[in-house]
C-alpha cells in the first residue's frame, strides 16, 4: 500500500529520540524504499512514527490513503522487524510466528497451517519445534521474518534487521529479504546506516541527515547524481574525494577550480550553475573510481606520489598525494602502484561534482529543484 | 562453567564453615523446641533424648497461638499480593517511561525504603485514630490496616526490583507484540511477565520475608484479634522468665514457611537474583 508522510514532526523535546524536522515523503504500493542516514539522523524515528511506536508532534501519516496518525500500533495493520533479535524467550519457534495470530483469533487449525506456511518461505520450517535458545542469529531473525509476515500486512518496516548479523549472513538476508518483497509484492520500508545495503536493495532511497530528507532517489541517482555534499560524501565506499577550491573563469568562458598548487579545468555542464553562485567558493568532487593513472602530464591532470596501499581484493585503494591533498584512487590490482612510487592522476570532467560551498547544493540542479 | 576439583572442595569448605557457624544456635534453639520442660535449660545441654510435640501442642492449641498464624499468613499473603498488583505494573512504566520528576520520585520511594519502621509507626497509629475519628473507618487492629501499612516498606522493594528487570529486557520485545496486534497491556501480561516471572517470585519471596518477620509496627497497629506470630513469640519472654521450649517452638513455625519457600523456589530465586548477569 502506498504510505504518505506529511510535514512530519518530532521536535527535539521529546527525550530519547531524535529530532525528524517536518518530512515529507511518498512511497508507492510495492516498493522497498531505503532509508539511509548516519545514527542520529532519524530514520528510525520516521520508522517508529509509521509503526505507531513514536507519535509525531505533528504532521500526518497515511496508508493506503487511510489516515493512521492517530491508530495504536496494533490498528495499522504494519509489521516491523527489529535489529535486536526481539523474539519472545519464553516461546519455541512455532509459538513465536503464531503469536500475532492469537490476537486476532484465528482457529488452531488455520494458524497451524499459515504458520507451516510462512515457515516454509524463509526457510524455517525445520526449525518451529525448537526453543530460541536452539536457534543462530540469522535463524533468530528468519523467525522474525516470519512473525513480521504471517499476518499478511499492508506495509513491513525494517529498523536495521540485518546490522547484528555477521557479513556472510547478512548478504545472505539481504538477498532473501529481497525475494520476499518480490514474491510478496508488499510495500517494504526499510531503515540502515549501511550504504551498501541500502544500494543493493533499494528501489527507492531516501537519504537522511539531521531530521531532514537530503535527497530521494533511486541508488542510481543517488550515486551519480547526489543533490548535495552530504549525499555525494556519503553514499559510496570508499567515499568520494571532496575538496574545497575557488573558482576562476577565463574571457575566453573555460571555468577552473583552483586549489592550492594545482588547478583542474571544469566542464561546460556546470556553466549554468556556476552562473547563478553568488561568491567563488565550491566544494569539488570525484568518486576514486572515476580517477585514471596515467602515463605522464596532460590535460587535467596532476602528478602525485602514491602513499598508502589498500588491498580490496580484485582492486586496491591507493592513496596518492597531490600538494596538500590526499587523493583516494581505485585501481585495478594489477596496476597497482608501490608506496613511494610517483603517478599522474587524470580527472576526467564528465565524473566531476560540483556544489556551492555555501549551500552545499549540487551546482547541476536547476532552480526549481532547490527547493525541494 | 566447569571449575577445577581443587578449587571446587575449596570453596565448599568455606561454604560449609560459614553455614555452621551460622546454623549452630539454630539448630541448638530449634533441638529445645522437641524437648521436654525439664530439660529445656539443664546444664551442661542434653543433646540426645526422646523428642516430644508438648510444645507445638501447647503454643498452637492451649495458648491458641495458630490463631496468630492465620493472622501472619492473611497479612503477609495480602501484603505481598497488594504490592506485587500495585508494584509490577509501575515498575514497568518507572523502566519504559520518562517523564517529569520520574527520577526523583524513584529515589524518594528508595528514601522510603531507608526509613526505620520505629519512625514511622507512631504517626500510622495517629493517622488511624485520626482516620478512625473522622470517618469511622477503622484501621487499627485490623489486617487491612497493616496490609497498608506494609506497603510502605513492600511497594519500594518491588518497583525498585522489578524495574531492574524490565529495564534488562529491550523494549523491542513489547513493541513487536503491540504491532503484531496487541494492547500495551496485553504484550505485558503475554510476553513481558512471562520472562520476568523468576524475578516476581524473588520479590515475593523477600517481600513476604519482611512481613512475615515484621514485628515493631504489628506491635503498634495490631491488638488481640490480628496480632502475628512474632508477638506471639514475644509472650514467652515474661519478667524473669523465659519459656525457652516454648519459644523455640513458635520460632519454628514462624522459620518453617520461609526455609520450605526457599527450598522450593530456590532455581527461581537464582534465577531472578542474578537476572541480566549471566547467560
Amino acid at each position: 500500500m502506498k504510505v504518505v508522510l506529511k510535514d512530519l514532526v518530532k521536535d527535539f523535546k521529546s527525550a530519547d529520540t531524535v529530532a525528524v524536522n517536518g518530512i515529507n515523503l511518498e512511497i508507492d504500493q510495492g516498493e522497498l524504499a531505503v532509508l539511509l542516514g548516519p545514527s542520529g539522523c532519524g530514520k528510525t524515528t520516521t520508522l517508529r512514527m509509521i509503526a505507531g511506536l513514536e507519535q509525531p508532534d505533528s504532521g500526518r501519516i497515511y496508508i493506503a490513503g487511510r489516515d493512521i496518525t492517530d491508530l495504536a500500533p496494533k490498528d495499522r495493520r504494519v509489521a516491523m522487524v527489529f535489529q535486536n533479535f526481539s523474539m519472545y524467550p519464553t516461546m519455541n519457534v512455532y509459538d513465536n510466528i503464531a503469536f500475532p495470530l492469537h490476537a486476532i483469533k484465528m482457529d488452531k487449525k488455520e494458524i497451524d497451517r499459515t504458520v507451516r506456511e510462512v515457515a516454509r518461505l524463509v526457510n524455517i520450517d525445520q526449525l518451529l519445534e525448537r526453543s530460541l535458545r536452539q536457534v543462530s542469529g540469522g535463524e533468530a531473525q528468519r523467525v522474525a521474518l516470519a512473525r513480521a509476515m504471517v499476518r499478511r500486512p499492508e506495509v513491513f518496516l525494517m529498523d536495521e534487521p540485518l546490522s547484528n548479523l555477521d557479513a556472510k549472513l547478512r548478504v545472505q538476508l539481504r538477498t532473501e529479504i529481497k525475494r520476499l518483497h518480490q514474491d510478496t509484492g508488499t510495500t517494504f520500508i526499510f531503515v540502515t546506516h549501511d550504504q551498501e545495503e541500502a544500494m543493493t536493495l533499494g528501489d527507492k532511497i531516501i537519504v537522511m541527515n539531521r531530521g531532514d530528507i537530503q535527497q530521494v532517489g533511486t541508488p542510481h541517482e543517488v550515486f551519480f547524481s547526489p543533490r548535495n555534499a552530504f549525499v555525494a560524501n556519503f553514499v559510496g565506499t570508499p567515499s568520494m574525494n571532496m575538496l574545497p577550491g575557488s573558482l576562476r573563469i577565463e574571457e575566453s568562458g573555460r571555468m577552473f577550480a583552483a586549489f592550492p598548487g594545482f588547478e583542474l579545468e571544469l566542464p561546460r555542464r556546470f556553466a549554468a550553475g556556476l552562473r547563478r553562485m553568488s561568491s567563488h567558493h565550491v566544494i569539488w568532487g570525484i568518486r576514486p573510481e572515476a580517477i585514471k593513472l596515467v602515463s605522464g602530464p596532460g590535460d587535467n591532470c596532476v602528478p602525485g606520489v602514491v602513499e598508502l596501499v589498500e588491498a580490496l581484493g580484485s582492486r586496491d585503494l591507493m592513496f596518492v598525494r597531490v600538494q596538500d591533498q590526499l587523493f583516494g584512487v581505485i585501481v585495478d590490482a594489477l596496476d597497482s602502484l608501490a608506496v613511494g612510487e610517483a603517478c599522474h592522476l587524470h580527472f576526467d570532467g564528465a565524473h566531476m561534482h560540483l556544489f556551492d560551498a555555501d549551500s552545499e547544493l549540487s551546482l547541476l540542479l536547476d532552480e526549481k529543484a532547490k527547493g525541494a | 562453567m566447569i571449575v577445577p576439583a581443587r578449587e571446587r572442595i575449596f570453596a565448599y569448605a568455606i561454604l560449609i564453615a560459614m553455614a555452621v557457624l551460622v546454623l549452630i544456635p539454630v539448630v541448638a534453639g530449634s533441638l529445645t523446641a522437641f524437648k521436654p520442660q525439664i530439660i529445656w535449660i539443664s546444664s551442661p545441654p542434653v543433646w540426645f533424648f526422646e523428642p516430644t510435640l508438648e510444645n507445638f501442642e501447647f503454643v498452637l492449641i492451649t495458648r491458641q497461638n495458630w490463631l496468630h498464624l492465620r493472622n501472619s499468613l492473611i497479612i503477609s499473603i495480602g501484603s505481598v499480593l497488594i504490592a506485587l498488583v500495585l508494584g509490577v505494573p509501575a515498575a514497568y512504566g518507572f523502566a519504559r517511561f520518562r517523564f517529569r520528576g520520574s527520577k526523583g520520585l524513584m529515589q524518594w520511594l528508595i528514601s522510603l525504603r531507608m526509613i526505620p519502621p520505629i519512625v514511622v509507626g507512631l504517626p500510622f497509629y495517629a493517622m488511624f485514630l485520626f482516620l478512625e475519628r473522622a470517618t469511622g473507618l477503622g484501621l487499627r487492629d485490623t489486617h487491612l490496616g497493616l496490609i497498608l501499612t506494609y506497603q510502605t516498606f513492600l511497594l519500594p522493594l518491588v518497583i525498585w526490583m522489578m524495574r531492574g528487570y524490565f529495564v534488562e529486557l529491550p523494549a523491542a520485545m513489547e513493541e513487536s507484540a503491540m504491532v503484531e496486534g496487541y494492547t500495551r497491556i496485553g504484550a505485558l501480561w503475554r510476553v513481558v511477565l512471562p520472562v520476568v516471572w523468576p524475578g516476581i517470585v524473588a520479590t515475593a519471596l523477600l517481600n513476604f520475608i519482611f512481613a512475615w518477620n515484621e514485628f515493631f509496627l504489628a506491635l503498634i497497629l495490631a491488638g488481640n484479634n490480628t496480632s502475628t506470630l512474632p508477638m506471639a513469640a514475644g509472650t514467652y519472654i515474661v519478667r524473669a522468665r523465659v519459656e525457652w521450649g516454648n519459644l523455640f517452638a513458635v520460632n519454628l513455625i514462624i522459620m518453617m514457611p520461609v526455609i520450605v519457600l526457599t527450598i522450593i523456589l530456590r532455581r527461581q530465586l537464582v534465577k531472578g537474583l542474578t537476572f541480566g548477569i549471566l547467560e
